[in-house]
């Protein structure tokens, strides 16, 4: 499925006021909500990962944020340099950045959620 | 115009490559694409942080040893100090690219107007010149928030 310019600059703007509002309430539970030396321990942590809200907005946090961040890089080097073979190299590898960052990210929630403590 | 008004208005080849030329909606613009990938780089880097509450990435779960390991790390001046600047540039990032998406679908854009020298930017003017404002006035005020949170 190739997806048009057009389209990816609007799901462009969807994840940047998405990122905006999840970026901001992740802050926020850093340092404002919580006392910064609490909101990095191990215990809290622990419970951020496997609260049903928490969990779920950091995997979606991930999502919007890798995918806005490597389409607007995307974006970037397509102002940067046109030619058919570059959009069609940098389209590729942008796709492939997205889904080992998502992978990885994923595997970190999954693990914190499901994996027994050490 | 007059001949001595043009030699003052003049800027030659050395106008192209003055940075000092550039408007701030220029600058704005050039500081959306490398606050955006200083963003991506902090984010790819927070995604390796992070996995080591999990043990790294040969880890298979919550591992409270490799998680003090890596607040040993990150948990001092420099690690603070780039995160107080990732607050910064993530502020201006944000409330600015919320400037350019207004801008994109007109809610913010001046109607155009006759073109006439000095040839400024008049759809540039007023609302989106004040939301740039706005977004670097936020920005250093999280930063320093931010900074009084961690070195406070």
């Amino acid at each position: 499925m190739v997806l048009r310019e057009s389209t990816l600059m609007k799901l462009q703007y969807v994840t940047a006021v998405a990122a905006l509002v999840l970026v901001a309430l992740h802050l926020l539970m850093q340092g404002v909500l919580f006392p910064y030396s609490t909101a990095l321990s191990f215990q809290h942590v622990l419970s951020v990962y496997r609260s049903w809200i928490d969990g779920s907005m950091l995997e979606i946090l991930l999502v919007v944020v890798v995918s806005h961040g490597f389409n607007g890089l995307r974006i970037i080097l397509l102002e940067w340099r046109q030619s058919k073979a570059w959009t069609s190299w940098v389209n590729a590898g942008t796709l492939l950045a997205v889904g080992i960052a998502l992978l990885y990210g994923t595997r970190t929630v999954v693990l914190a959620v499901t994996g027994a403590v050490g | 115009m007059k001949a001595e008004e043009r030699a003052v208005n003049k800027r030659g080849i050395l106008g192209w490559i003055n940075p000092l030329h550039y408007n701030i909606e220029r600058w704005a613009y050039v500081f959306q694409r490398v606050t955006g990938v200083g963003i991506l780089l902090y984010v790819l880097g927070h995604l390796g942080d992070t996995s080591f509450f999990v043990g790294g990435p040969l880890g298979t779960g919550p591992n409270p040893g490799s998680w003090a390991g890596d607040l040993a790390v990150t948990e001092n001046i420099i690690g603070h100090t780039i995160l107080t600047l990732t607050v910064l540039i993530v502020v201006f990032h944000g409330l600015n690219g919320i400037r350019l998406i207004l801008a994109e679908y007109g809610v913010i854009f001046q109607k155009p107007t006759r073109i006439e020298y000095p040839y400024k930017a008049k759809g540039l003017r007023t609302m989106q010149r004040h939301l740039i404002w706005v977004a670097i006035v936020a920005a250093i005020l999280a930063a320093l928030y931010t900074g009084s949170i961690l070195f406070g």
